[in-house]
Formats: C-alpha cells, structure tokens, sequence
C-alpha cells in the first residue's frame, strides 16, 4: 500500500523522488491498497513446495499470525518505551467502533521494523517516545502510560494541532514535540493502517477483484 | 541436460528471454529455424505469484531488512518488495561500478522473462518527429529507418500482445491496435476536458500491454492492482507465458536457463559468430553453444558486456566495435518534474476494494512538435505520466477518532509526472570494470550516466507545466517537483550499440546486424539511437520483430 512519506529513505537519491511525488509507477501502486482473497489462502499455501530462491510470500507462507505469540517479548523496545508506544498508539488510534491501534499490535510491528533499521532511525523513533514521556514527567509527574486518558489527551493535543507559523513563533526553531510527534504518528499510522485490522477500517471487504473499473459517469463539465 | 542440446548447431542462439528476447525465439521458432533460447536465470513458475496475498501475510509487510541486505540498489526500484525480491538479481552476486559523482540505478532480473515480469507495461509508439529529430533540431542522428518501416511491426506486435488504449489522432503519438480503453476517474476526465479547452493538449489513458477482453488465450485483466507481483490470468503481457512459451511449444526451440553468458566465440577465419558461452549458474562450469548466427536481446546494459567482453585479436576493443562507439551513447529517461495537487470539490470517497486499475493517464508530449515551434530553453520533449483518484488521507492533522474519520474521508489526488527526452552523449558510457568481477568471474561494468543541461531545463519546464495544467483543472494544494531522479531510475536504458548506416560510426545496420560480423545481431534497447520520451518496450519488441523477419528471409536465401 502507499502511504505518502512513508518510502522516503534518504540515503538513496532516487528513492526520495519517488517518494516525494506521485510517479505513475506510485499510482498504479495505490493500486495496493488491500489486494487480496481469504479464498486464495488455501490455494497459495499448496504452493508451499520448495520453489528454490523464492520469496517467503513466493513460497505462500503466512505470517499474519506472528505478531500474535501469547509469548512476544519486545527485542529492540525496553519494557517501558513498549508500554509508552502502546498508550501512545491507542490515543492516536483509539478503537470507535472499530478496533484501535493496542489491538492491531501497532506496537509489536513496529519492534520488529525497527529492530532492523539503521542505528539513526532507531535513535529518533526513541528520542521520541522520550519526549512525550519527559513531558509527561514535567506536565503531570507520571509517565504517560499511567496517565488518565484526558491528560493523555491534553499533552498531545498540542502536538496534533500545532500553531501555524507566525510572527510571534521563531520560525528557525520549529518546535520539536511536533516533529517528534508528527514521526511517531506517522509510523502508527503505517502500522495500523497495514495490518488487517486497519485494511478492514478502511472498508476492504476482503476480496481482490469487482470486476473492470467503471470511469466516471457524469454528463461532461459536471465532476462532483 | 541431456548432452545433445549442447552438440547440436542451433540455427539462432537467442540470448535473454525477456520482451526482445522472447519475441525473437517465438518469431524465429514458428518459422521452423532451430532456435536456442539462453536465460541468466531459473524458470520462473504461476505457484510464485503473490498478487492476491495482502502485506499484512508479510512479516515485513513489505519492507524486508533482506532485501537491505541482499538488494542495495534492487530495493530502489519501485516494484522490488517483500512478495518478489528473489526476481531481482542479488547485488553481491551482480555488481558494477560506477564514478562516486556519476551514480547509476542498475535494476534487473535474471530469471525466465527478466523484467516482462514486473514490468510498468506502458505501451506507447514513436512517430517520426522522434525518428527524424536530429534532422528536425540538428542534434544527434536519425534513425536509419522511418515510422512507416515499423509501423508494420508495432501492428503485429500490439495485435499479439494485447494493448489497451484510445486512440487520439495525435502525430506525435501513432495510434496502435487497440483492446478496449479503460476508463478514466472523474479527476481525469475532468483534467482532460481543461487541458484541451485551454491548451489544446491531449490527455490520454494510459496506453499498456494488458488484455480487457479475452486475448490469445488470456482471460481479461480482472483489476486486482499489483501486476508486478505476477498475475493469476496472464492478462498483463510477460514474456514467460506469452512468447517464450509459444517458441518452445513449436518443437523448434529449446530453453535453457541458468545460462550465464559471458562471451560471444568467433571465428576469426570466417569473422563469423560461432556461438556463445555460458557459465552455469549454479554448477559454475563453462559450457559452448553453436548456433549459425547470434542474437542478443540480454538488456541493453548486459548485451553491450558481452560484446566488450567478447574481444578478439581482429576486434581488440570489444566484439563489432570497429567504430569504437559500442558503450557510448547510453541514455535512460529523465523523469520526475511534475506537479502534484487535490480536488477538493470532487466528492467521492476513497475505497480499499476492488477495482484497482493498474494503469494511468498520459498526456502526449506537446514542446518542440512540428506544430508548437521551438521551445527557448530545450530541445526534444517529455510525456506525463500521473493519474486522480480519491485516495487515503494517512496525513491527516489530529488524533483520536477525528483522525480515523479524517483518513477515511480522504483526498481526492491528482498528479502528473514526466518522462523526458534523454539526449544521446558520448560522454555517457558503460566500459569493462578491469578490477571487478560478478559472481560468475565474468568481468562486470563500470558505468558512467549524468543527465544534463537540456534534462534539467526540461524537468523544470515540466514542473511548471504540470502546475499550470493542474491549476486550470481547478486543483488545490498545488505542489511542484522540478528535481528528478538519478540515471537508471527510469528504467528506461537503451542506446549502447546504437544503429545507422555509417558502420564508421554506429554498431548496429539497420535492421540491427553488426555492421562488423553479419550473422550477430543485437535487438533490445541498445540498438536506439536516440531516446524519445515514450517507453521503449513497445518499440524494443516491434525493432526485433523486424530484424528477425529480416534474418528469417536470409535463411531461406541461404545467406547466413
């Protein structure tokens, strides 16, 4: 699936243009977004047969199930940056009538991603989450996994909704609880919004095709 | 294998199975000549496709610290992920070396269809504003034939393969044998509507190699979205299942993969080829091919090695190099200026199903046409590519519920994105790296690319452009792009054994045999003489078609 941003490593030239603007390549990857069939399960893990030099997913193995051990410890989060992510994501993306980010294990996915990162993004994902739980401290004397959810709310609603430059900010010093902030969410983002629990929010109906696409149907000059 | 595949002298010996190379074994096969069809990589099988397998199955979903590991410059490619990396070759196995200020995005396959498999499929044809452009603005050299003499072969390609796409009646564009078009979202009939009224651009969908209704035996697309993952119905042409496998079921065509090649053999008494050979993949041993004449369709980068790795004491810089140019001339499109904006008057929501349509929109290029005149800043010109659709809003401000909902309300997109003219250089070249070997010992390349002056005016004119057009349609949160991204990014790389009359200055005759050994022939992207800015697997596949026909005919003179 893609998301905006998301893609940008910035060690590659190339790779932060493509990030950075929809090419027609990214456009047919919207395409992504959930492309799948509960139907072919079954089908690809007969493909289970040892096709060498494939892929996991070549060879029809499913590892949805992964993030799921009733045994999972964190690897590269401490205890308490753990406990912080997860407090963190479920405000981002609390469960409405549809479940949150604790239960789609945004938390778990994103231990396994970053215990693979380069030292540097796994130094920022930390710096922020020790950000929000040093305002905490200072706000409220507790960390944030122990707040109650309103206090939780009003640390981070400033951080959400950030002021738009202005005369009266200093705009060479961005504040940087909105930059930690905005990197923290945006990977909770990616995280919930790419397991199946975020597919189904977003309304996949767990199929892979309706049949050909239809274009737009309105008499000419009238797009709405 | 048996020992007799290696004994006999085959016809042709075809090398690469991909776009070209499958066209050449099938055209060459069906008409009864005995055709050895070489691959650097395995077969490749429909059990590996993933197309239908959601990220969330993925460990990763879709970002594998392997593929860091294994595919440093792979993984910048915008269809190397998590389901298929193992398509793309290893970078340990498979280096090249280029200049530290001069990078270049080397990005291929070796397996059974190279890189038909993951392809973009965007089929577009030139016209002779591209053919004759050197004659038109003075810069480079023409091609040594015209739009009519391929015309013929763009038909039986684009009959065969299946191309949907609308036709426009524009010059610079040559409408093609059309499947039915699909449709454009409202964004886009919007945008072309504007466009035309205020500029008189055509904008187009997207003109690309896959089947909307039955063809040849395959099922229409059913608009899953990932082709690149492989396709449960063939309905997107890759060459495994299309061309290849139609060669190899005429008798006359016998495929052997996990041929490495690493050099064409002369004989030096008779200058001719008398075959190639290989190193077995996976056993490492060296093995010879006979065959009476030689077609490489290996990829434009990789063909050109093999002739440079192919010197003789009659050709001491590389085989069918007596003009010296072989290398030289290397272009790859300049793509990424642009612009980027929303809708937001469109009211339609995004949908997380079915149906994707794996394919975009294309406005036709419009600077330096016989009918704009000549553009101050730049020569040649570029095509858009892009689309608008209702997508996610995962940037969405706030927290909570808000923000859910916000996501789901989404933004209606709307983006165009160029594809330039890459102006052919002798300054950039691919040469023999003397001190680096791949995995195989076969000496790897050093390439050297940088696009220039006339790229970057163009980008920036596009960006300019792209706002413009945008902003006419009525777009909002208009973004402009006038950077563009480094040579190989485009994946569009062609011109290393360039083709023309003068054998004093090109490799290539024009109907693609070596102007130096006349039973070996080159027929994939190296053979362009210049770039244009439509994609080139069309064209590739079309330019083999007819040297192959022209070889077949030779055969039967006896003339080879």
């Amino acid at each position: 699936m893609r998301i905006h941003g998301s893609e940008a490593s910035p060690s590659i030239p190339g790779r932060q243009f493509t990030a950075s603007l929809i090419s027609r390549r990214d456009l047919i990857r919207t395409a992504l977004l959930a492309g799948a069939s509960a139907a072919c399960g079954p089908a690809l893990s007969l493909a289970q047969t040892a096709i060498p030099e494939t892929t996991p997913a070549q060879r029809g193995v499913d590892d949805s199930k992964l993030l799921a051990d009733s045994n999972w410890k964190p690897t590269f989060l401490s205890k308490g940056q753990n406990e912080t992510l997860i407090a963190l994501s479920d405000v981002i993306i609390p469960a409405t009538d549809t479940p949150g980010a604790k239960e789609a294990l945004v938390n778990r996915y994103l231990d396994l991603v970053l215990a693979g990162e380069p030292a540097e993004s796994q130094q920022k994902f930390v710096d922020g989450l020790n950000y929000i739980d040093t305002e905490s401290q200072r706000l409220f004397g507790k960390e944030f996994h122990l707040l109650t959810p309103e206090d939780q709310n009003d640390l981070l609603q400033p951080l959400a909704y950030p002021l738009r430059p202005s005369f009266w900010l200093n705009k060479d010093h961005p504040d940087p609880g909105v930059e930690h902030f905005g990197r923290l969410k945006s990977m909770i983002a990616v995280a919930y919004y790419t397991s199946e629990i975020g597919q189904r929010e977003l309304g996949w109906d767990g199929s892979f095709t309706h049949g050909p696409y239809q274009g737009c149907e309105h008499p000419t000059t009238t797009h709405k | 294998m048996p020992q007799d595949v290696l004994q006999q002298t085959y016809d042709v010996i075809v090398v690469g199975s991909g776009a070209t190379g499958g066209w050449a074994a099938k055209r060459l096969a069906e008409a009864g000549l005995k055709v050895a069809l070489l691959e650097a990589g395995r077969a490749v099988s429909p059990k590996e496709f993933t197309e239908h397998m959601p990220a969330y199955k993925l460990k990763y979903r879709g970002h594998s610290p392997e593929i860091e590991r294994t595919r440093p410059v792979q993984k910048q490619c915008y269809a190397c992920m998590e389901y298929n990396y193992e398509w793309f070759v290893n970078d340990l196995e498979n280096p090249y070396s280029t200049p530290a200020d001069r990078p270049f995005s080397w990005q291929r396959l070796r397996i059974v269809g190279g890189r038909s498999l993951v392809w973009g499929r965007q089929s577009y044809r030139l016209s002779d504003t591209d053919f004759k452009a050197a004659s038109r603005d003075g810069y480079g050299d023409d091609w040594p034939f015209s739009y009519a003499d391929l015309a013929p072969y763009y038909d039986i390609v684009e009959r065969y393969v299946g191309i949907t796409g609308a036709a426009e009646k524009n010059e610079m564009l040559p409408d093609g044998q059309f499947l039915p078009p699909m449709q454009m979202t409202c964004g886009e009939v919007r945008l072309r509507e504007r466009v035309k009224a205020k500029f008189d651009r055509t904008l187009t969908i997207g003109r690309a190699a896959i089947v909307t209704q039955t063809h040849n035996g395959r099922a229409a697309c059913h608009y899953c979205g990932p082709c690149e993952r492989g396709c449960s119905t063939f309905s997107y042409f890759s060459s495994p299942f299309t061309t290849v496998k139609d060669a190899v079921k005429s008798g006359n065509c016998t495929l052997i993969t996990n041929a490495v090649v690493s050099h064409v053999d002369m004989d030096s008494d008779a200058n001719k080829a008398r075959g190639v050979t290989y190193v077995d993949r996976m056993t490492k041993e060296t093995k010879e091919v006979r065959g009476k004449a030689v077609i490489l369709c290996a990829q434009a980068l990789e063909s050109t090695r093999i002739l440079l790795n192919s010197s003789t004491r009659e050709y001491p810089n590389g085989l069918a190099n007596s003009s010296g140019v072989l290398g030289h001339y290397l272009m790859d499109h300049v793509a990424g200026g642009g612009a980027s904006g929303t809708f937001d008057d469109l009211n339609i929501l995004p949908s997380a199903n079915p149906p994707h349509r794996p394919n975009g929109i294309y406005m036709v290029r419009f600077r330096n046409t016989p009918s704009s005149g000549k553009h101050p800043h730049f020569i040649r010109g570029y095509g858009f590519q892009g689309g608008s659709a209702p997508e996610f809003n995962m940037e969405a401000t706030g927290i909570g519920a808000e923000y859910k909902k916000a996501v789901k309300l989404g933004r209606y997109g709307i983006s165009l994105g160029a594809f330039g003219e890459s102006l052919a250089s002798w300054d950039n070249f691919c040469e023999i790296d003397q001190n680096l070997k791949d995995a195989w010992g076969i000496p790897a390349l050093r390439i050297s690319m940088a696009h220039g002056k006339n790229e970057a005016a163009m980008m920036r004119d596009a960006g300019v452009t792209a706002a413009e057009m945008l902003e006419a349609a009525g777009a909002k949160n208009i973004r402009v792009q006038t950077s563009y991204g480094i040579p190989g990014m485009a994946v569009h790389e062609v011109g290393t054994a360039r083709m023309g009359n003068d054998p004093k200055k090109f490799v290539l005759n024009a109907f693609n045999q070596a102007h130096d050994v006349n039973n070996l022939f080159v027929t994939d992207g190296s053979c362009y003489v210049s770039s244009a800015c439509q994609n080139p697997t069309l064209t590739m596949m079309a330019i083999t078609v007819r040297a192959c026909d022209r070889l077949i005919d030779r055969f039967h003179r006896s003339d080879v």
